[in-house]
């Protein structure tokens, strides 16, 4: 009798340990889901068609410190701060990779704000906006410096001027190179 | 610790039994005249062994009712911080870090960082929940086998010490003309009148009746054990979804995570009339809404479903209009109506391309708000997409720019060629609404081209228009059933348990003396009227007061 | 208030009815020592004619119910007002139960103010009648509103017993730090109902009176595409303000006792839109419970436990604990049936989840938690006499937060109109 009770509580604790731990990992993975990226994290990858008419990857980039700016053209500060990061890509284009990731409804006005503005840097169309979401970004600008290990190194909401933008890279550069 | 376990009656008993499971008589405390422990009618429980080994110790630990009441305890309060400020899932797509700093300042900011922004799916909420489960699982486990066990062999002749032990009990002498076996069928026969079970033994008597309430607890137990294990198969992949979506009237969005597309066709919204509303409204100049629906298309997509690049094919499987309390529902996959917004906002014209001199129309051309195409071909001319701007205004440079993503003030600028123009094309600036055309002189801007070509909406005809954005909310749940079967057994299990009481009437009668105990696991108040008015019927007449020998009820 | 609708003047009749109800089982008891008659008889009679009279005002309150209920279309289950009377009338109903299996006449002494508190707590919130907006457009309206309301009303029976054996057990005349506990905790507790009351008198006072006070206040607002909108927030106080929100400007304030502007600003960290109103209405309920408890205090010169307790004197402790426990297990059930089960059958219908975590789901889930508590301590843990006393107080006291608090404090999709 005293066995048989052993082992009957044996298969109940057994039981209700693989459910316990059933529980706790599933409700781990679905809260991981919900954060957004912040510094630290690892930035989510994402696939993007650019306004070059081929597909990107986030991915594609992995070895190299990448910036991710989330603009609008009728975002006022984006605006402002483009002259600078078209500056800055100039300098910076063959080391840093820099992504302008654009949330307009439409690619022609894209197109013609950059041709308006005489700008080249690199765009990806997030026309519905899954990126954003992905990101949670609220506000335009958002930067994003990615570093070389695929991880968030800075995160910066509102516009930026050229000499952050300068300094938060060479930041980032320096690590790459030790 | 050891107590002799045998029996003066001659029964063995169980190790740690308290009360003979024959007789009744006490094994621990003989001498004493306390109320005895009745629960479980004194059996020996797994939980109550000496030497402990780890595996009953943690048994122990789980099936301690104390314990169980501070898990509760904890759960609760913990549930209590959780309501102070809104949880993360009431508002969408904006980073909680930021939105608790900015709407409730530092004591916010340490609202979420100590995790109560998201209380409810938390690891430590979700583990409290576990153990309460596990709590239930083992409180039950440890108890209803005894107490089954001691209920399902029940002697009818209890020792005497056990009988005015009770709660409940009774000595005295039997009435003058009684003789004491016609007296205790008496007792039987009224007995059975109140619906008790009774077995008579000579001149003793065991009366019983609703057996079945002792039960309750185990069963609602059961139910609340199945609702939780229901909550925790949703997150078996496939079982559960939730999300929350928002279409404009004409727009057809993808369900994210499934292959399913979902129009918003048309929306419809009934506002009560002022004549039904009170003053208190009226003055306010609130409006209420008396119904609203979607009427909604549900697609499945065949091809082309995860290209970036081409568009998907789709094909209609299901239509619904969705209101409130009537919720879509195709395959399990339900979209319930959620709440709506007021949009006014142009989704599509149909222009037609003229000469404005001679009156000669050149065709028409579908023209979107969201995704123009880049070329449209009217006629012998073709207008190629070169800006578009859709919330047309000029920054403080008077350079054109769009003031938001919305097509509120949409402005396109073609480059046309065709007969009469320059081989290079030439520019033609285009608002599709009256308001903005004239506010921007548009054919001042287009200055030659104007005297040329003209586009515009001839009539009404051809233009889309959105009223609203309807916002639905998406839902897969497949462990619902085992939920409601688990709430069911849980009601169940309640209304057994309080509604009804297991009594249970014992009594003797030695040399013309009535010896007369009783039990009840609750409402001692109603047993002891009962008693009393039974007793009475047997022209015995006691006041239920006088039945009651003290001590704890329950 | 509509005075010349049918219902209403029910609802009029009823309150008064239920007062008279009131006095006279307080006659039945205290009148004792002045009848000739022997005390029993005279308690037995006048708590007989009192019972005839509750019953009396029940009948004219459910009428009122279902003349309301053909005045307005809809069962009058559907906003603050028609909930609260709906709850008054159910805790009467509950009343009437309890008393006919017990026939104490000290429990309608306690329980009828709690009934009538509610009703005139009901009066604070606009009683015209509204219609439904699409989300209440259900029969689980009837279901699960009356049947969760009806398990609350017998909790507020067991609040009513548990009161009265507080009052008979706590030992007025001890000294020891427990006993000093006990008083302490008593007399909080009565403050507490005469802050309930003092929050009712004012709004009725001031609301009747027509006070008004106004603020006003610009929000600049940035949204998600980086764009600005000022809009205007404007806050209408009914109580004069003592507190004014903060960062907003007084627009008009009619003066009171020579208080022509605010006494103090809410502080900064008082996030919220309507946060310096309600801070305004607790600091106006508080000052009316002290001022109401300081005169009781002056009238009775003692504690006011030790005044009301000799009304209990009479009855057996272990009674008065049947009692409060027996309304408890007979509302349990019906609470866990109307507030969790149709409550989340409603929910899965009308909102797609069944169970959302939304603060009112959520202290009902407390509610329903905290009563578990206290059925397991009592039944398994021997919990009983004071202990189980003080947990049936504590217990509705959460019930009426959940009434009170979560509708109008913390917001969400679920809550009524505030104040």
């Amino acid at each position: 009798m005293g066995a048989r009770k052993k082992w009957v509580q044996m298969t109940i604790f057994a039981i209700v340990l693989v459910i316990g731990v059933f529980t706790i990992m599933t409700n781990l993975s679905a809260s991981d889901s919900k954060k957004y990226p912040q510094v630290g994290d690892k930035a989510p990858d994402f696939s993007l068609v650019g306004l070059d008419g081929k597909t990107h990857k986030l991915s594609d980039y992995k070895g190299k410190p990448v910036l991710v700016n989330f603009w609008g053209t009728f975002c006022p500060p984006c605006k402002e701060e483009m002259p600078d990061l078209q500056k800055q890509y100039d300098k910076w284009g063959k080391d840093i990779v820099f992504l302008e990731v654009n949330v307009d409804k439409n690619k022609v006005t894209v197109q013609g704000f950059m041709d308006q503005y005489s700008l080249n840097l690199p765009v990806l169309l997030d026309a519905k906006e899954e990126v954003r979401k992905m990101y949670g970004v609220m506000d335009y600008p958002t930067t994003f410096f990615i570093n070389p290990d695929g991880k968030v190194e800075v995160k910066k909401i509102g516009q930026m001027t050229e000499s952050f933008i300068d300094q938060t890279i060479s930041q980032m550069a320096a690590l790459k190179k030790s | 610790m050891f107590h002799n376990t045998k029996c003066d009656c001659g029964h063995q008993n169980p190790t740690g039994t308290t009360l003979c499971e024959s007789c009744g008589k006490p094994l621990i405390d003989d001498d004493g005249s306390d109320l005895l422990e009745m629960r479980y009618d004194g059996m020996a429980r797994r939980s109550q062994k000496s030497n402990p080994s780890i595996l009953d110790k943690v048994w122990n630990f789980f099936s301690s009712v104390k314990i169980a009441v501070y898990i509760i305890l904890v759960t609760l309060v913990a549930s209590a911080v959780g309501t102070i400020y809104p949880q993360e899932n009431t508002f969408l797509d904006m980073d909680p870090a930021q939105y608790y700093e900015q709407n409730y300042g530092t004591l916010g900011t340490i609202y979420y960082k100590l995790g109560f922004s998201h209380t409810f799916n938390s690891w430590w909420f979700i583990t409290l929940l576990f153990m309460i489960g596990t709590s239930l699982v083992i409180c039950s486990l440890d108890r209803v086998l005894p107490l089954y066990k001691a209920l399902s062999k029940q002697q009818i002749r209890k020792h005497e010490n056990f009988l005015t032990r009770q709660k409940v009990t009774y000595t005295g002498p039997l009435p003058e003309q009684a003789e004491a076996e016609a007296w205790t069928s008496l007792m039987a026969s009224l007995l059975r009148k109140k619906h008790y079970r009774v077995h008579t033994d000579g001149t003793a008597l065991l009366a019983e009746k609703y057996r079945f309430s002792r039960w309750g607890p185990y069963i609602n137990h059961i139910g609340l054990i199945i609702f939780l294990l229901g909550v925790l198969m949703r997150s078996i992949p496939g079982w559960h979804m939730d999300q929350y979506m928002g279409l404009l009237e004409g727009e057809t969005k993808q369900i994210p995570h499934t292959s399913y597309y979902i129009k918003n066709e048309k929306f419809n919204l009934e506002l009560y009339e002022d004549k039904d509303l009170p003053e208190s409204i009226k003055e306010k100049g609130q409006i209420v809404p008396k119904t609203y629906e979607t009427q909604a298309v549900l697609y499945h997509c065949t091809a082309n479903c995860d290209d970036n690049a081409a568009e998907p094919v789709l094909e209609e499987v299901h239509r619904a209009d969705i209101l409130v309390n009537h919720p879509l529902d195709y395959k399990g996959l339900q979209a319930y109506q959620f709440d709506y917004k007021s949009s006014p906002m142009l989704i599509s014209v149909k222009p037609t391309l003229s000469n404005p001199r001679t009156g000669e129309s050149f065709g028409s051309f579908d023209l979107p708000m969201n995704n123009p195409k880049d070329e449209y071909v009217v006629g012998p001319y073709k207008l190629k997409l070169k800006g578009y701007f859709p919330d047309f205004g000029l920054d403080d440079k008077g350079q054109p720019i769009s003031k938001s993503n919305e097509p509120k003030a949409p402005a396109f600028i073609f480059n046309i060629t065709g007969p009469n123009l320059a081989a290079s094309g030439e520019p033609y600036m285009y608002f599709p609404r009256q308001i903005d055309k004239e506010a921007y002189s548009q054919d001042q801007i287009n200055g030659a081209i104007a005297q040329k070509l003209n586009i515009a909406v001839g009539s009404m005809e051809g233009v889309q228009f959105a009223q609203y954005t309807t916002y639905l909310n998406i839902r897969v749940d497949k462990a619902m059933p085992y939920i409601w079967v688990g709430a069911a057994i849980f009601m169940i299990g309640v209304i057994m348990g309080f509604y009804w009481q297991h009594r249970r009437i014992w009594l003797r009668i030695d040399d013309n003396k009535l010896t007369l105990g009783a039990h009840t696991n609750k409402n001692w108040f109603g047993l002891r009227n009962e008693v009393a008015a039974a007793m009475a019927k047997n022209a015995i007449d006691i006041s239920p007061k006088l039945l009651d020998k003290g001590g704890k009820q329950e | 208030m509509n005075v010349n609708s049918v219902s209403s003047t029910f609802l009029l009749i009823a309150f008064f009815v239920y007062l008279l109800a009131f006095l006279l089982f307080v006659l039945s008891i205290t009148g004792k020592k002045w009848s000739n008659r022997d005390p029993e008889t005279h308690t037995k009679r006048w708590g007989f004619v009192a019972f005839l009279a509750s019953v009396a005002g029940f009948a004219c309150h459910v009428t009122f119910f279902f003349t309301r209920w053909a005045e307005g279309g809809h069962i009058p289950t559907s906003n603050m007002y028609e909930f609260m009377t709906f709850l008054g009338m159910m805790i009467m109903f509950a009343f009437l139960i309890v008393y006919l299996i017990y026939r104490t006449p000290v429990l309608g002494v306690f329980a009828l103010p709690i009934g009538f508190i509610i009703i005139a707590y009901a009066s604070v919130f606009p009683s015209e009648v509204q219609p439904l907006i699409p989300a209440l457009q259900s029969y689980w309206l009837k279901i699960h509103v009356t049947t969760a309301a009806t398990g609350e009303a017998f909790f507020g029976v067991g609040f009513a017993g548990g009161l009265m054996y507080l009052l008979r057990a706590v030992d007025y005349n001890g000294t020891t730090k427990p006993n000093k506990r006990e008083q302490r905790g008593l007399e909080f507790t009565l403050l507490f109902i005469l802050i309930l009351v003092g929050f009712i008198g004012s709004i009725f006072a001031f609301n009747g009176s027509g006070y008004k006070a106004a603020f006003t206040k610009q929000v600049t607002q940035t949204d998600a595409q980086g764009q600005q909108q000022t809009t205007t927030q404007d806050e209408t106080y009914v109580l004069p303000p003592i507190v004014q929100p903060h960062g907003m400007q007084l627009v008009e304030m009619k003066p009171f006792l020579g208080m022509k502007q605010p006494l103090f600003t809410a502080p900064s960290w008082m996030e919220g839109a309507s946060a310096g109103r309600k801070l305004n209405t607790v600091i106006w309920s508080v000052l009316t419970g002290l001022i109401l408890y300081g005169l009781a205090r002056l009238v009775s010169r003692k504690p006011l436990g030790a005044a009301i307790s000799p009304v209990v004197k009479g009855m057996d402790p272990e009674d008065l604990d049947e009692i409060s426990y027996r309304a408890i297990a007979i509302g349990y059930p019906i609470f866990t049936l109307g507030a969790l089960i149709f409550a989340m059958i409603w929910a899965q219908e009308a909102w797609g989840r069944f169970w959302g975590w939304d603060p009112k789901e959520v202290w009902a889930l407390i509610t329903w938690l905290f009563y578990a508590v206290f059925l397991h301590l009592r039944l398994s843990r021997g919990w009983q006499g004071k202990r189980s006393a003080w947990l049936s107080v504590i217990g509705f006291i959460v019930v009426m937060f959940t009434l009170v608090g979560v509708n109008l404090v913390i917001a969400g999709l679920h809550s009524y109109a505030g104040v």
